[in-house]
């Protein structure tokens, strides 16, 4: 508490104008150093670094292409490359899919405020658990002695236990798509629940079918929501290292999954390159994003 | 009209929903009720018991099961999340209060803190690793971790106390400055316990957030681990329902969290009402 008050002693004088920007510029400077230091640096590190010389356990600034051509050189690496695309894909359109119902019921249907709150809550919840204890949940669910194959058998769906449930690309999907979908549903929810209801009035008494006003009203509106959702849930999965290393039996790897495999051998140069390149993929996204709506003016 | 029959089915479809996001973490609860040493992973219980709840608390005879490595990681996590709570609650209402007013370069500020909370935690991870051996300094969970916790906490809180601000009447600051108050005794006095609720709210998203960060600390953290590193060493073994019952601890122990949140809430809010309604009445 102290640190703000000096700052605020400091600086704050009944006049105003540049003073008042000097003010601002003090109370700032904490967090933009901390974050210049801790943030920008390391990730300008993780460029540079991508050039350096590597040899067996240590790395030395000696500049050379050697790590970039080790990355495009390896089937394992372009194949992780595809996996992380794939799955990036893959779990977003799932969390589109499986989220936008429960966003369009939360935001649009129910009109009770109470009702809405406490529904989006419970979509919080979970995220009151440990992430490592949701992503190893999911164990004991699709195993095959899980709770989905003894629940099937039971029911009489299925005479042998699926066995593609665990340890496959499907579990990483399913295990994502479970722990992200919130992102994707509060900001849809959100979008949703600003839509005039009159405008709906309007186009019903027109004579519209739900089918077209979903189509030419609600979707419309709410795609800002779905663009911040699809960010969140693009930039997450993107990183992902720890849900396919515990749900795919280590199969499944993803470019997060090289780069922890990489600095346990000490090799950082080639965890650069793949920390580059993940980044590439991030800005390329979400720019492709940022062109679908104009998030300032919508927001 | 559609709209009857499709909000019914919506509204199944949202408890089908719910079903998918708490189901894994239901049939977890079961399973940490497992019989041990024996009982295995999954289904079916052999017998109910509280054994595995035992084991992680140290009261169970040695079995071929290793125990969870617990204790001192969860001091770690708790400690390193009480740093990061208050830096980046410190730091979060300072550059709040800066963007309160308008100045050059307030754009560029804005972007670069909220940057902290964009970018994956691998790659602040694999960044700080990076600066860390390249210079020679040590990785350990209360320095080089404990900056990237921050760098990711720090936007949470500042977009809170953003948030606050926006709603904030400067006139009654103004009223004190106006009446001759110290700008220090203005802030203590004035600013800070209507700005508290949201302080409270900074501090509780950067604590949660914290004691449970994964993925910027495997890399940026040195050998000691903290509870979410120890808790994924146990991953690469074979699993026991001690990491089930150990599971449901530390939900419980969010919840409790939750609760004294609530609490401290409930109350200041109605302290300010109160002193509202004394105004009021005086």
């Amino acid at each position: 508490m102290t640190s703000i008050e000096a700052a605020v002693s400091k600086s704050e004088r009944p006049d105003r104008g540049r003073s008042g920007a000097l003010r601002a510029y003090l109370l700032i400077a904490p967090s933009v150093i901390w974050m210049a230091l801790f943030l920008v640096l390391p990730l300008a590190m993780i460029i540079y670094v991508s050039f350096w010389t590597q040899s067996t356990f240590k790395i030395e600034p000696k500049l050379t292409l050697d790590s970039w051509q080790t990355f495009f050189g390896s089937d394992t690496y372009i194949n992780s490359l595809w996996t992380t695309i794939r799955i990036w894909l893959i779990v977003l359109i799932s969390t589109f899919v499986l989220g936008y119902p429960t966003a369009l019921f939360v935001g649009l249907f129910v009109r009770n405020k109470t009702l809405q709150t406490a529904l989006l809550v419970l979509c919080v919840i979970p995220f009151w658990t440990s992430f490592l204890i949701r992503v190893i949940a999911w164990r004991p669910m699709l195993g095959k002695e899980g709770a989905i194959n003894i629940i099937l058998m039971k029911l009489g769906i299925v005479h042998q236990p699926i066995e593609a449930l665990l340890f496959t690309e499907l579990s990483v999907v399913i295990g994502m798509t479970q722990i992200y979908v919130v992102f994707m549903v509060g900001p849809i929810a959100f979008m949703l629940g600003r839509i005039d209801p009159n405008i709906i009035e309007a186009a019903r008494d027109l004579g519209a079918g739900f089918w077209r006003i979903l189509r030419k009203i609600i979707f419309p509106l709410s795609l800002p929501g779905v663009v911040v959702g699809a960010m969140f849930v693009s930039v997450m999965v993107l990183g992902e290292f720890a849900t396919s290393a515990a749900l795919s039996g280590r199969k499944v790897n993803l470019l997060g999954n090289i780069v922890v495999t990489q600095v346990g051998s000490l090799k950082w140069a080639l965890a650069s390159v793949v920390g580059v390149i993940l980044t590439a993929i991030m800005g390329l996204v979400i720019a492709g994003l940022l062109r679908i709506v104009d998030l300032k003016k919508e927001l | 009209m559609e709209s009857r029959i499709l909000k019914p089915v919506l509204a199944v479809y949202v408890g089908l929903f719910l079903l998918f996001l708490y189901g894994p973490f239901i049939v977890l609860g079961i399973l940490s009720f497992q019989q041990g040493p024996e009982g295995g992973p999954q289904f079916p219980i052999t017998e109910w018991s509280v054994f595995w709840y035992r084991d992680i608390f140290g009261l169970t005879p040695p079995s071929r099961v290793a125990p969870l490595p617990i204790g001192v990681s969860l001091f770690r996590s708790l400690a390193l999340a009480g740093m990061t709570m208050i830096a980046s609650t410190v730091l979060g209402v300072m550059a709040a209060q800066a963007f309160r007013k308008n100045f050059p370069g307030k754009t560029v500020g804005f972007y670069l803190i909220v940057l902290g909370m964009i970018v994956p935690g691998i790659l602040v991870g694999l960044g700080t690793g990076l600066v860390a051996t390249t210079t020679g300094i040590e990785r350990h969970w209360w320095s080089t971790a404990f900056a990237t916790h921050v760098v990711y906490t720090l936007p949470f809180a500042f977009l809170v106390m953003l948030a606050i601000f926006n709603r904030f009447d400067a006139s009654v600051e103004e009223a004190a400055w106006s009446l001759g108050v110290s700008p220090i005794t203005t802030f203590r006095k004035v600013t800070f316990p209507l700005i508290f609720p949201g302080v409270l709210s900074a501090m509780l998203f950067a604590f949660t957030l914290s004691y449970d960060e994964f993925s910027r600390t495997l890399l940026s953290s040195g050998r000691e681990q903290t509870l979410p590193l120890a808790i994924y060493s146990t991953f690469s073994v074979e699993i026991h329902p001690n990491v089930f019952a150990f599971g449901v601890l530390t939900t419980l122990f969010s919840f409790s969290l939750l609760a004294v949140y609530a609490v401290l809430m409930t109350l200041s809010v109605r302290r300010a009402k109160r002193m509202a309604i004394q105004e009021a009445i005086g």
